[in-house]
């Protein structure tokens, strides 16, 4: 059978999420592999949470939030950017390529945007292939 | 430790869901999860008899633990948090799966939208297993209303709120009452004075015991939360301090500048003008084109800026109708002068508009229909010895001719766009723009006047365009819930915040410094950072940039979604 990716994302509750429920009341059609996480604000993504997500099978991690000066809290998309940064460095080290985690702004408005993300980032980890980290923990432990 | 007990329900949302989602199967499927009691699905579970079922499922299975799958939690969370209630158990001992606006909406297939649907109610049973009771908090209100924007949305507002007996800061950035309504001549169907509707309003604004207006102030950072926000304003003089509850912002339009349009040659033909220089003619009394003459040809070009992919897309509602007002004042000031409408479609909703619209037609007004996507109408000036100033070259559509307009003024009946700064309030008041920059209401449907934000309203033109009528509709609709609110004396106030456990916290103080609200300070005797909970929002950001895992984000807590993460990705070997 073909490979289908899996996909966790992490939406931030009052952009992102809401982005995405709006893809969902237009009724765009997009990519099932993406399986979402509510959090109040992308500030509140830990580098754990996105390590658990690989080392639970994950072929990819999508983490959205509201464009830069739009966060309901002010900043904790600044703050999710800079763990970004350092999360994509870790990962390689880990030996996970790291196009397999992105970072993009989606805002309330844009559903159409969601749907062309979940649909162009499934494809990038469709051609990347399955994340083989957890098999290689499973061997280790 | 009691023994978990989860009910899981899930929803078919008439067809909604159950088309593309084999609801039956899930059922079964949950129904082997560890830990789940009961689960079952249902035609409605937001219906009265839905909740009825869920309710008595608690008392009669002793569940602590539910999982609804249904709409987005951000629609109908709160209902069954207050089903949970009824049924004698804390509302946060419950975990939504969105398999509406996520699955059964945008997935086409039926067996991926079956699969991915029992993947996230596995996650919502994972996490909800590591749910706690948090006991709920309230507030006491502050009667006083700061409303922002001092428009006829604001003024409106105002008067509602203060006539009731509580007071109102209203802040006006200019220096006068009144927004772009104090700059109309007449109003819409029934061409009635605006002034003469607008004055006594002011008025009583200005004299209202319970009203403080603060004209052209400067105005510093809003903080707090609903019930208890604080600001410091001055206003020539020394700064002054506002504690409030609530916030309506009444911040209106601003007119578009239909210079970038090149084909309309505003800005270098004198005699093409925008509707609001339409409207100071009007007012003055006297219509007259730069050389002082009474115009013979007149045109006037619907949607300026609007319904436009190079400009707006949206439609700006009221300038058919105010087109129409034009025309027909302009029939009875100069009963001998040609009349034009260009336009692209004629949209004349609300009470009496489209009786306004036949009528006019009946006036010897000539309609001409172009089409935006063909090409604009052309302005062009006229040759020396032609009888008028403009030329107007369109391409009508329901001829299909090209034909020529004479002219010696063109009226623009320009867009209204979201104010240049509206931005800026967003950002104070902690508001969402949508992609044109007007406002975004809490639910577009269900909660039009609301925002994301508790205790932040929005009315009238900043949310949206809309007339005058629809403006004083929502202010009012806006002054109603703050009144309830202040009613209420005691509001509940969100409890999903921050924790910090002093055992575990090693004093760093990181978390004072990613603290956006300022919510966490340090405790010098134990060395340890305690969060005010009054002051914090819930972001989140601390828990995740503590170095030891001291601190615990409520209702997102790691356990909670780490093990989210672990249900969503075992779902499909587990059970399938
Ligand atoms: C040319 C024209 C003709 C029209 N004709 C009609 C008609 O005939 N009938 C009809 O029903 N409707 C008509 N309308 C629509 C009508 O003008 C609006 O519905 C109405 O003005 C909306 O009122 P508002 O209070 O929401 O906004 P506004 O009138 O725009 O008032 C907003 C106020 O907020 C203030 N403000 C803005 N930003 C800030 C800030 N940051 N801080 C403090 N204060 C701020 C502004 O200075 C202004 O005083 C017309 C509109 C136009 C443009
Ligand atoms: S109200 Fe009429 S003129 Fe104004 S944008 Fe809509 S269709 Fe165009
Ligand atoms: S970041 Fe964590 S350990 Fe450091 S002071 Fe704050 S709660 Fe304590
Ligand atoms: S959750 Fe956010 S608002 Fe609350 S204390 Fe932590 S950083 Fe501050
Ligand atoms: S709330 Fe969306 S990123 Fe902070």
């Amino acid at each position: 059978m073909a490979f289908e990716p899996t996909i966790i994302s992490f939406l931030c509750n009052w952009c992102s999420y809401t982005g995405a429920d709006l893809a969902g009341t237009s009724r765009i059609p997009y990519a099932p592999n993406l399986r979402t996480i509510r959090i109040m604000c992308s500030g509140r993504i830990e580098p754990t949470f996105v390590l658990k997500a690989f080392r639970e099978g994950a072929d990819g991690v999508l983490m959205c939030g509201c464009h830069p000066g739009d966060c309901h809290y002010h900043e904790g998309n600044y703050k999710c950017l800079r763990r970004y940064h350092l999360l994509q460095k870790y990962l390689q080290q880990m030996g996970i390529k790291k196009e397999r985690v992105r970072l993009e702004w989606i805002s309330a408005s844009e559903g159409k945007q969601f749907a062309a993300l979940a649909n162009e980032f499934t494809e990038t980890i469709r051609q990347l292939g399955p994340c083989k980290i957890k098999g290689v923990m499973e061997t280790l432990t | 430790m009691e023994e978990k007990r989860i009910g899981v329900y899930i929803c078919w949302c008439g067809s909604n869901i159950a088309k593309m989602i084999d609801v039956g199967r899930i059922a079964k499927e949950t129904q082997k999860f560890s830990n789940v009691v009961m689960a079952r699905d249902y035609k409605y579970m937001c219906s009265d008899p839905g909740q009825e079922t869920l309710i008595s499922d608690i008392k009669k299975y002793k569940l602590n633990r539910i999982v609804v799958a249904a709409c987005s939690p951000r629609l109908h969370e709160p209902t069954f948090r207050k089903a949970l209630e009824q049924a004698g158990m804390n509302p946060y001992l419950f975990q939504m799966a969105n398999i509406r606006e996520q699955d059964s909406w945008v997935h086409i297939d039926r067996e991926y939208a079956t699969l991915k649907a029992l993947s996230l109610i596995k996650a919502a049973v994972s996490r909800v297993y590591h749910h706690k009771p948090l006991e709920k908090r309230s507030v006491e209100v502050n009667p006083a209303t700061l409303i922002i924007g001092g428009g006829i949305s604001g003024i409106s507002a105002a008067l509602e709120i203060a006539n009731a007996g509580k007071q109102v800061y209203l802040v006006e950035k200019s220096d006068a009452l009144g927004g772009i309504t104090a700059r109309l001549d007449l109003s819409f169907p029934f061409l009635e004075s605006v002034r003469q509707m607008l004055k006594p309003k002011i008025q009583q604004v200005q004299a209202h015991k319970l009203i403080d207006v603060f004209l052209n102030p400067t105005f510093e950072d809003i903080t707090g939360y609903v019930g208890n926000f604080k600001s410091k304003i001055r206003q020539n003089g020394p700064e002054k301090e506002l504690l409030f509850g609530n916030i309506i912002v009444a911040t209106g339009l601003q007119a578009f500048n239909p210079e970038v349009i090149p084909e309309y040659g505003y800005g270098k033909l004198p005699d093409v003008i925008t509707s609001l220089e339409m409207e100071e003619m009007l007012m003055r009394g006297n219509v007259i084109t730069s050389n002082g003459k009474e115009p013979e040809n007149i045109a006037i070009i619907h949607c300026v800026g609007s319904r436009n992919s190079k400009y707006h897309p949206y439609c700006s509602r009221t300038c058919c109708s105010t087109a129409l007002k034009y025309a027909n004042q302009l029939r009875s000031m100069l009963p001998d002068s040609n009349i034009y409408e260009l336009y692209a479609d004629m949209r004349t909703f609300g009470k009496g508009c489209e009786e306004f619209y036949s009528d006019s037609s009946r006036r010897k007004i000539l309609f001409l229909m172009f089409d935006q996507e063909e090409g604009l109408p052309n302005i062009s000036k006229a040759p020396q010895n032609d009888s008028s100033e403009m030329i107007i070259n369109m391409h009508e559509k329901l001829s299909g001719e090209e034909i020529e307009i004479p002219a010696d003024m063109v009226i623009l009946m320009t867009a209204m766009e979201a104010q240049n700064d509206a931005k800026d309030i967003a950002r104070l008041t902690g508001i969402s723009l949508c992609s044109n920059d007007f406002y975004i209401e809490k639910h577009p449907k269900l909660d039009p006047v609301a925002t994301t934000t508790d205790g932040v309203y929005i009315v009238g033109t900043c949310q949206s365009p809309k007339d005058i009528v629809e403006s004083i509709a929502q202010a009012k609709a806006a002054a109603a819930r703050v009144l309830a609110s202040i009613a209420v004396v005691n509001m509940e106030v969100e409890v999903t915040t921050a924790h910090v456990n002093e055992d575990v916290c090693c004093g760093c103080q990181t978390c004072i410094m990613v603290c956006p609200y300022t919510a966490i300070h340090f405790d010098e005797e134990k060395k340890v950072s305690v969060v005010n909970e009054a002051l914090c929002k819930g972001c989140g950001t601390c828990g995740s940039t503590c170095p030891t895992g001291a601190i615990e984000s409520r209702h997102f807590t790691d356990i909670q979604i780490l093990s989210q993460i672990e249900g969503l990705l075992k779902s499909e070997k587990e059970s399938i």
